[in-house]
């Protein structure tokens, strides 16, 4: 597997965290983590279970508020208080959780918080069905993905096709940064790769992408630098083609204390 | 790349959908069994006037249960609907009797039962309360203010316009029944049709997941309850006009057939799901078996029997169609093994 470097990627920072803390009563969940996300680059996030990854994400996504540090978007502060404030400000998130409504069909899913509607004698704004199924119909198509019907709640499918539905929710506007929790943990191989090839035609189109993965070999794959976390805190950025995987496993296991000398540069 | 499949065959998306659902098929057909049923056992059960008048009197249930549908779909619940319906329509009664004109005072009956059904949505959405707790604290605090109110006055005559809503008839057909239908026609709508609906739907079913996708939760929370109290003051208002008066206990029990009629019609308990459709055969079903049994001379407090009976075993029916039960489902798929 070879990766590629990126486009785009300008060295500009898009988003950049200023010692964000989160706690959950006495655990502390995230400890002042600085991190900056480069214009168009994929950054992959990694770290044991429960190292703060997806609490981190949160914050950006606008569905936790961090107690302590900041945010800047484009070098301004920003405060998302809803995950609202989040997409307004042009970050989409596919949650580890995945998001879906296991009782609405589909398009219903695809399009949740961001219906298609239609004006019925030109007064009542009604859902335009047929429109929001013909462009689900079509975002489907960028997968390997195979869905016999789109009108059934989406409760009865498989992990893969629910995962495949969440970040199909992604194309549907141009954000300036995609945010990934494990994506691809359902997926089949085939499924995996299409996606991971969706991720990196993105990126050269000038997207920025956040991704969350356990997979290394996926992350050595498409990232153009990778963060580790542990215990909640930062323990190193590297750029992805000056290191190893059997760095990264070390510092995944053992936090700083497991950083090569030749890695000691890249410690947060 | 190196992992870039090759060029795959396209996969099928959406392929078999069935274009036409025949929702509420089997509920249909129990109403027309029933009917021809009742009919064969009394004849004057199947006469065009004694059905135009259980539909009639049912047109109440049905509009409220419209209002209960979102609710339920939503996965919340109303208990307090009759006692918002009694307090709403005292007050009503009691500003016509102070000289009050009816235009005036139809619309601040509708706001105040509107008002009241938002305070239930706000003490559930801010303060958290389940809504099973927070609308049994309402139902009895709300049936006090109009005790209170009305210090166990009777009420009676209203205008001759309001009158004709509950008693008049267009081109033969009952008022009560052409509101009825259009409220039904509406809510329709609005629940399969309008962003509105498809937010009702997604609270209920994830409420977690609406957050995620921007969805505000409490908005939709406090407007399904206000919803619910518009739906209270129109069926209240057919009701009044009907019998033309009121008083503080009037509605008493309502809660059990509203909420009977939305879960016999197959909107889930649990969220997420509803149909209108369902609700109206059900609240229909209802009042005719209601009907049957007072033809039939049966005891009042028979029906109350016959009701609880039916609100359980209509959810059990759904648990079972939803494999709720484990050890129901395990028999069901050992009869019919993976094909
Ligand atoms: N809502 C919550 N309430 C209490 N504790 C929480 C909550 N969410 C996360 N935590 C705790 O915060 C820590 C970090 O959790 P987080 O979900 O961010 O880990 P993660 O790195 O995403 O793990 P995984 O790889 O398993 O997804 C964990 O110890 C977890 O138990
Ligand atoms: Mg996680």
């Amino acid at each position: 597997m070879q990766r590629q470097e990126a486009a785009v990627s300008t060295g500009e920072v898009l988003v950049a965290m200023r010692n964000l803390d989160k706690y959950y009563g006495g655990l502390r969940a995230l400890a002042e983590v600085t991190l900056e996300i480069r214009k168009g680059e994929i950054l992959a996030l990694v770290g044991d279970n429960g190292a703060g990854k997806s609490t981190l994400i949160k914050t950006l996504s606008g569905a936790v508020e961090p107690d302590g540090g900041e945010i800047l978007v484009d070098g301004r502060p920003v405060s998302f208080k809803t995950p609202k404030d989040a997409t307004d400000a042009g970050i989409e998130t596919v949650h580890q959780t995945l998001g879906l409504v296991d009782t609405l069909d589909v398009p219903q899913n695809v399009f949740l918080g961001r219906e298609l509607t239609k004006k019925v004698f030109g007064l009542f704004p009604q859902l335009d069905q047929a429109a929001m199924r013909r462009r689900t119909h079509e975002l489907l198509q960028r997968f390997a993905i195979s869905l016999p019907t789109l009108n059934e709640p989406v409760h009865s499918l498989s992990g893969g096709q629910r995962q495949t539905i969440a970040i199909s929710r992604l194309l549907l506007v141009e954000p300036k940064l995609l945010i990934m929790d494990e994506p691809m943990a359902a997926l089949g191989v085939d499924e995996g790769s299409k996606v991971l090839d969706l991720v990196v035609k993105l990126r050269d189109e000038g997207l920025t992408i956040l991704i969350i993965s356990h997979n290394l070999e996926h992350v050595f794959a498409i990232a153009d630098r990778i963060a580790v976390m542990k215990n909640g805190r930062l323990v190193a950025v590297v750029p992805s083609a000056a290191t190893t995987r059997e760095a990264v496993v070390g510092m995944i296991t053992m936090g700083a204390s497991g950083v090569r000398t030749e890695d000691r540069q890249w410690l947060s | 790349m190196a992992v870039v499949s090759e060029a795959q065959a396209p996969k099928s998306i959406g392929a078999s959908d069935r274009r036409f659902r025949l929702e509420g098929l089997g509920l249909t057909l129990v109403l027309v069994v029933l009917i021809l049923f009742f009919t064969w056992v009394n004849p004057r059960f199947g006469t065009l006037a004694n059905l135009a008048n259980v539909l009639t009197q049912t047109s109440t249930y049905v509009i409220v249960a419209m209002g209960m549908t979102f609710v339920i779909a939503k996965a919340g619940i109303d208990l307090s609907v009759g006692s918002m319906l009694a307090l709403s329509t005292c007050v009503f009664f009691g500003l016509i009797e102070a000289g009050w004109p009816w235009p005036i005072a139809l619309p601040l009956m509708f706001l105040l039962a509107m008002a009241l059904g938002a305070f239930n949505g706000l003490i559930i959405a801010f303060l958290a309360i389940p809504a099973l707790i927070a609308t049994l604290g309402t139902m009895v605090a709300f049936r006090g203010i109009a005790l209170l109110h009305s210090a166990g006055k009777l009420y009676y005559g209203l205008p001759p316009a309001i009158v004709w809503l509950g008693q008049g008839k267009v081109l033969g057909v009952p008022v009560p029944i052409i509101v009825a239908a259009l409220f039904v026609a509406f809510s329709w709508w609005l629940f399969n049709k309008t962003t509105f609906g498809v937010h009702v739907r997604a609270v209920g079913g994830n409420r977690e997941a609406a957050r995620l996708a921007g969805i505000n939760v409490a908005r939709v929370e406090v407007l399904v309850y206000t919803l619910m109290g518009f739906a209270v003051a129109l069926g209240g208002l057919l009701w009044i006009a009907r019998i033309d008066g009121t008083q503080a206990t009037l509605g008493t029990a309502m809660e059990i057939h509203v909420i009977a009629a939305t879960i016999i019609g197959g909107t889930s308990l649990f969220g997420g799901r509803g149909t209108i459709y369902g609700t109206l055969l059900g609240a229909i079903l209802l009042s005719m078996l209601n009907n049957a049994l007072v033809i039939a001379g049966v005891e009042f407090f028979w029906q109350l029997v016959a009701i609880g009976c039916i609100v359980i075993a209509a959810v059990t029916i759904n648990n079972i169609r939803e494999n709720r039960i484990g050890w129901i489902s395990r028999i069901r798929h050992r009869r019919a093994p993976a094909k």
